[in-house]
C-alpha cells in the first residue's frame, strides 16, 4: 500500500495520518478515524448513507479518494452538534418521527442540513429534489421531508423553535405524538450497526461464493489462501464440527457448501485476515474444482417427472405444499352465473434493506461463542448454531446488533455460522460486512410466484366458489418457504367469504436464489392475484368495485377459509375509508363515461419534474401542511 | 473495491502529463472518480488493482472557465454543480442547468466533471447530447519529451462507441469548448427508472433561437442520447426547422420522424415511442423559454442567484 501524510480538519479538529491516499474518504473516515456515524449502504454512490461536507460541500464519501480531501475541511454526523445536543435539523427528525431503522438517517441528516445552508428557503419539491441522492427503505419520505421543511421554519425565523420540543402526552400516550426513544442515538449517528463495531485484534472476513448454479464441489484447495501473509484461517464445510444445517423450518442448507453448490452466490469458504483487502485478495487463491449439474430455474420444471433433484431428502423438488378444503368446490361453481380463469405471476424481489448483512463473532474467557449480527431471528439462531458448532447452548451466545433494515431479510442465519467458525479457529474475534452486491446475491428474496385462479360468481356479485392453485420458487434453500406457503393459503383468497374453496399452495426447490420471507409472507402474492379477480368480476358483472368487495366480505360470524368462527372484522370500515380517501365516483368501472373526476388531484402524486430550484421565489412563503 | 499501487496528485499540467506520459500499462487518470470508483465493483470489472491512479482535481490549468466571443471554454476540471451554481454558466450555456438538475444528484455533481462524462463515452451519458447540440471540442494534451503537444477534435468524432473514444495515449482533456448560446431557449428531456441517480433510458437536448419577431426559428439544435451506440445531432431535424414558422404541427411532424433514429439493442419498441414525445416536448418547451429568455425563464432564480 502506498502511503502519504494526510492533513485535513475533521469536525473542528487538526488531523493528521499516514495512510494510503487512494483509499475512499468513507474507509478513512471509518476505519482511520472511527467516525461510523457515516455508513456505507452500497458503496457506488447510489444511496448516501456516506454523505459528508468538504470544504463546505456536500458530497458522497463513497465516490472520493481520501487523497483528494487533503487539506480540506470536512464535516461528518458527528460533528454537526456537540455532544449532548442536537441542532434543529436533529431535533425536527426526532419531532417527526423521521427515524426508524435509522441506517439511512445519518445520511438524511446531512443532505437536510446541506439544503438548509444552500437553500434556506426551499420549497417543499425543491426540498425533495435537493435530497434526491439519498434513500431510505423503511421511514419513507414523509417524515423525513415535513422533518426538513420544519426544521427549515425554525432557520428562517418562520416558525418558533419551541415546535421542535416534544409535545405533552396528558393521561395517555395514545392520541399524542410521542417521540421515539433511540431517535437522537440516530440523528447523530452515535448508535453503533453490527458493521461499526470494532474489537481489539480483530480479524476481517470475506467469503468465496458459487459462480455456479447448480455444481458438485469436486475438491477445495485452499493452501495457497492459507500461506497467504495476513490471512489467519480460511473454513470450509469440513470446519464444522457438530450436525451441520440451518433453516427457519427445515434444516437443509450448509454453513457454507457442502458436497454441491445450489445456487450462485453460495458460501463455498470463508476467509478471515488481518484486514479486509487481504482476506479479498486471498480468495483469489482457493482453488475450487466444481463438476456442473443440470439446473432448475423455473419452478413448473421442478415438478415434471425426471428432473434434477436439488436436495436428495426431497426428490420430488418440493419444499412445502399446503391444501385448504372447505364446503364443496364442485357445487359451487355449478351454481354460478359466471366463471372467471386467469393466472396471475409476481416477480422476485430483494428487501434491499440499508444496512447490508454484517456480523462479529467471538469466543469470550468463559469459551462462549458468542455472534452479534441484525439477526430477525436470534434465539432460534442460537439453537441452531448450538447444534452446529456441537456446544451446549449455555456456550451459545447471540447478540442482536441494530437492524439498519430487515423487512424478513434478515431471518436467514447465512453469515452467522461462518463468523462462529472462524472466531472458534482463530481465537480472534471476526467481522464481516457484506458489499452490496453480496447482499443482493447471497440473501433471500420474495418468492416469484404464480397463481391459476377459477372463480364463481352469481350475476349480484357474490362468490360461489374458488379454486387458487400457486405455485412459488423456493429457490436453492427452504428457508422460510413453509410458512410462506402457509399464509399465502390462510390469506389467499382475501377477506371475503367464500363457502367452497380448494386452496393449494406449493414452494418448490429450484437453483435460483433462494426465496424467504418478506413482508407479507406470501400475502401479498395472493392478494394480487385475489383482488385483481374482484375487479375483473366487477368489470364482468357491471358491478361498482367497492360494491362486489362489500357484497363478499367478511363479517362478524362470518366463516375463514381455514373455518375460524370470527367475532369481528374490520373491512367494511378499511373499505369505506379508502372510498372517501380516493374521491371515489360510485358506479361500475366501464360506465362512467369519458371524464372522471376521482383521478388527479390532493394526494395523488404528480409526474416526475425536476427544476422546482429554478421556480423557488426568494420570498417563498410556502409551509408544511 | 479500487486499490492503486501509486495514487498521484500532480499540481500542474506539465507534470499530470509527464506522469501521464511515463505511466504504466493499466494507470488511469482520475478526475471526479464517480465512473472509475463504482466500475471496480462486483459484477463490473470486481477488484482491481491499478499500478497508478494519476488525480487531476488539483491540476491548476484544468480549473475555471471562461468566454471567448462565440465560444465558451471550460477547464477539464469543471463540475456538474457549476452549471447550476454559477449564474454566468446558465446564462453562456442556457441547456447546462436543464441537463445537470438531471444529472445523478447534487452530490454527485460536485466531483462529477462534464469531460470525465466524454471520455467515459457512455452511450446513456448525458453530458454527449448537449455538448454535440453546443458544437463541442475538446482540446487534447499530450507530452512530447520537451515539450506539449495539443490538437483539437469535435466531440462528435470523438466519441467512437460505447466506452470507445479517439483518446490517444498519453493525452489529457484539457478543456471543453462550447457555442456560446446566451439568448437560446434550452429544454433538457430525460427517462430512466427513477428522477435521481438514474441513467438515461432515452435523453433529449434542445436549444431554438427565435426570430425577431418571436414566430420563426432562426436556429436549432437537437441531440438525443441513450438510444443507440453513441448519441446523435439531429441534423435533418434542425435544418427542417430552421427558417420555418412556429408551428405544432409541424413540431409533431418532425418530432415523429425522430423515432426512426432509434438504434439501440433494447427496449427499441418504449424507445421509439418516448423518443418523439421528448423531440416534440424538447422544442416546445426551449420555443417557450426562447420567447421570453433570458429573464422570464425558468433560468431566473439561477440568475439572481
Ligand atoms: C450514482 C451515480 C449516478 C450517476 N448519474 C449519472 C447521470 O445521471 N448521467 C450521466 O451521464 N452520468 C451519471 N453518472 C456517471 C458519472 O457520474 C459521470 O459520467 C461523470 O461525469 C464522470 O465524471 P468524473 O469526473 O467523475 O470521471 P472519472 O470517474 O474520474 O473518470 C471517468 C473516465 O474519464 C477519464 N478522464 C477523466 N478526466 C479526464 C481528462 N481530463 N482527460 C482524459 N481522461 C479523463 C478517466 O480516466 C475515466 O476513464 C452517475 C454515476 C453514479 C455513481
Ligand atoms: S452512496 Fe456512498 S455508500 Fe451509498
Ligand atoms: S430509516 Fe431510512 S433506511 Fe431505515
Amino acid at each position: 500500500m502506498p502511503e502519504m501524510t494526510l492533513d485535513m480538519r475533521v469536525n473542528g479538529r487538526k488531523v493528521t495520518r499516514r495512510a494510503d491516499p487512494g483509499q475512499r474518504l468513507l474507509d478513512f473516515l471509518r476505519d482511520e478515524l472511527n467516525l461510523t456515524g457515516t455508513k456505507e449502504g452500497c458503496g457506488a454512490g447510489e444511496c448516501g448513507t456516506c454523505s459528508v461536507f468538504v470544504d463546505g460541500k456536500l458530497v458522497k464519501s463513497c465516490l472520493m479518494p481520501v487523497a483528494k480531501a487533503q487539506g480540506a475541511d470536512i464535516q461528518t454526523v458527528e460533528g454537526l452538534a456537540r455532544p449532548g445536543e442536537l441542532e434543529a435539523i436533529q431535533k425536527a427528525f426526532h419531532k417527526t418521527g423521521a427515524s426508524q431503522c435509522g441506517y439511512c438517517i445519518p445520511g438524511m441528516v446531512m443532505a437536510a442540513t446541506s439544503v438548509l445552508r444552500e437553500a434556506p428557503e426551499a420549497s417543499l419539491d425543491e426540498i425533495k429534489e435537493r435530497m434526491g441522492g439519498n434513500i431510505c427503505r423503511c421511514t419513507g419520505y414523509s417524515k423525513i421531508i415535513e422533518a426538513v421543511a420544519l426544521a427549515r421554519d425554525v432557520v428562517t425565523g418562520r416558525a418558533s423553535p419551541a415546535v421542535l420540543e416534544p409535545e405533552g402526552v396528558g393521561d395517555s400516550y395514545i392520541g399524542h405524538n410521542v417521540r421515539r426513544l433511540d431517535a437522537p442515538s440516530k440523528v447523530t449517528g452515535r448508535l453503533k450497526y453490527a458493521g461499526d463495531m470494532v474489537m481489539p485484534g480483530m480479524l476481517h472476513m470475506a467469503v468465496l461464493r458459487s459462480p455456479h448454479p447448480h455444481a458438485e464441489i469436486v475438491s477445495i484447495d485452499t493452501s495457497g489462501a492459507e500461506a497467504m501473509e495476513g490471512v489467519a484461517c480460511v473454513i470450509t464445510a469440513d470446519d464444522v464440527p457438530g450436525k451441520d444445517g440451518f433453516g427457519v423450518f427445515v434444516h437443509d442448507q450448509p454453513v457454507m457448501a457442502r458436497g454441491k453448490v445450489r445456487h450462485v452466490g453460495e458460501a463455498v469458504a470463508a476467509i478471515a485476515a488481518e484486514d479486509a483487502a487481504t482476506a479479498r485478495r486471498a480468495l483469489a487463491k482457493i482453488r475450487v474444482e466444481y463438476r456442473e449439474l443440470p439446473g432448475l430455474f423455473d419452478p413448473e420444471d421442478a415438478l415434471k417427472p425426471g428432473a434434477p433433484v436439488i436436495h436428495d431428502y426431497a426428490p420430488d423438488n418440493v419444499v412445502k405444499h399446503i391444501p385448504i378444503r372447505k364446503g364443496d368446490v364442485d357445487k359451487g361453481f355449478a351454481e354460478a352465473d359466471l366463471i372467471l380463469e386467469d393466472e396471475f405471476s409476481t416477480q422476485q424481489v430483494e428487501h434491499a434493506y440499508l444496512e447490508p448483512e454484517a456480523g462479529l463473532a467471538y469466543v469470550d474467557a468463559d469459551d462462549v461463542v458468542t455472534v452479534i449480527s441484525p439477526s430477525q431471528n436470534i434465539t432460534h439462531h442460537r439453537h441452531m448454531l448450538s447444534e452446529i458448532i456441537a456446544k451446549p447452548i449455555n456456550k451459545v451466545r447471540f447478540i442482536m446488533s441494530p437492524v439498519g433494515g430487515g423487512f424478513g431479510g434478515k431471518e436467514d442465519m447465512i453469515y452467522q455460522g461462518m463468523l462462529a467458525l472462524a472466531a472458534m479457529k482463530t481465537d480472534r474475534p471476526v467481522r464481516l460486512v457484506f458489499t452490496r452486491e453480496e447482499s443482493i446475491i447471497a440473501s433471500a428474496k420474495r418468492h416469484p410466484s404464480r397463481v391459476k385462479y377459477r372463480m364463481g360468481l352469481k350475476n349480484d356479485g357474490r362468490i360461489t366458489a374458488i379454486r387458487f392453485e400457486m405455485l412459488s420458487d423456493g429457490g436453492a434453500y427452504g428457508m422460510s418457504s413453509e410458512g410462506v406457503m402457509r399464509k399465502a393459503a390462510i390469506l389467499s383468497c382475501g377477506p371475503y367469504e367464500v363457502e367452497n374453496l380448494q386452496v393449494d399452495t406449493t414452494a418448490v426447490y429450484t437453483n435460483n436464489t433462494p426465496s424467504g420471507a418478506f413482508r407479507t409472507f406470501g400475502g401479498m402474492q395472493a392478494q394480487f392475484a385475489t383482488e385483481s379477480m374482484m375487479d375483473i368480476a366487477a368489470e364482468r358483472l357491471g358491478l361498482d368495485p367497492f360494491e362486489i368487495r362489500r357484497r363478499n366480505m367478511m363479517r362478524a360470524g362470518s366463516l375463514t377459509h381455514t373455518q375460524q368462527r370470527l367475532t369481528s372484522a374490520s373491512i367494511d370500515r378499511v373499505l369505506e375509508a379508502a372510498e372517501q380517501a380516493s374521491r371515489w365516483e360510485p358506479g361500475p368501472v366501464g360506465m362512467r363515461g369519458p371524464t372522471r373526476g376521482d383521478l388527479g388531484g390532493p394526494g395523488t402524486r404528480a409526474p416526475c419534474t425536476l427544476g422546482a430550484r429554478f421556480e423557488t421565489p426568494k420570498d417563498s412563503k410556502e409551509r408544511v401542511a | 473495491m479500487l486499490t492503486f499501487e501509486r495514487y498521484e496528485m500532480p499540481a500542474t499540467l506539465p507534470e499530470a502529463l509527464a506522469l501521464w506520459a511515463e505511466a504504466p500499462a493499466g494507470a488511469r487518470l482520475v478526475a471526479g472518480a464517480t465512473d472509475i470508483l463504482p466500475w471496480a465493483r462486483e459484477g463490473r470489472a470486481g477488484d482491481v488493482d491499478l499500478p497508478l491512479g494519476i488525480d487531476l482535481s488539483r491540476v491548476a490549468e484544468l480549473r475555471g472557465y471562461e468566454r471567448h466571443g462565440a465560444r465558451v471554454r471550460l477547464g477539464a476540471n469543471t463540475v456538474w454543480q457549476d452549471f447550476l451554481d454559477d449564474p454566468r454558466l446558465a446564462r453562456w450555456l442556457p441547456v447546462m442547468p436543464y441537463c445537470s438538475v438531471w444529472f445523478a444528484d447534487d452530490q454527485i455533481r460536485q466531483q462529477a466533471t462534464l469531460a470525465g462524462n466524454l471520455v467515459n463515452a457512455s452511450p446513456a451519458a448525458d453530458g454527449t447530447p448537449p455538448v454535440l447540440a453546443l458544437n463541442g471540442e475538446l482540446e487534447l494534451r499530450r507530452w512530447a519529451g520537451d515539450h506539449i503537444m495539443c490538437r483539437t477534435m469535435r466531440v462528435e468524432d470523438f466519441v467512437t462507441g460505447p466506452g470507445a473514444t479517439r483518446l490517444a495515449p498519453g493525452e489529457i482533456v484539457n478543456s471543453v469548448t462550447l457555442d456560446c448560446t446566451e439568448g437560446y431557449g434550452a429544454s433538457f428531456q430525460k427517462v430512466g427508472l427513477r428522477r435521481s441517480l438514474v441513467i438515461s433510458v432515452a435523453c433529449v437536448a434542445a436549444l431554438v433561437k427565435l426570430d425577431e419577431t418571436g414566430t420563426r426559428f432562426e436556429d436549432v439544435r437537437l441531440a438525443m442520447g441513450g438510444v443507440g451506440p453513441v448519441p446523435e445531432r439531429l441534423r435533418d431535424i434542425e435544418d427542417r426547422l430552421k427558417g420555418a414558422a412556429l408551428d405544432a404541427r409541424l413540431i409533431a411532424e418532425v418530432a415523429e420522424a425522430a423515432a426512426a433514429r432509434v438504434a439501440s439493442r433494447s427496449r427499441v419498441e418504449y424507445r421509439r415511442r418516448v423518443v418523439p414525445g421528448f423531440v416534440r416536448a424538447a422544442l416546445e418547451e426551449a420555443a417557450e423559454r426562447a420567447r421570453t429568455a433570458p429573464q422570464a425563464a425558468g433560468l431566473k432564480e439561477a440568475l439572481n442567484a
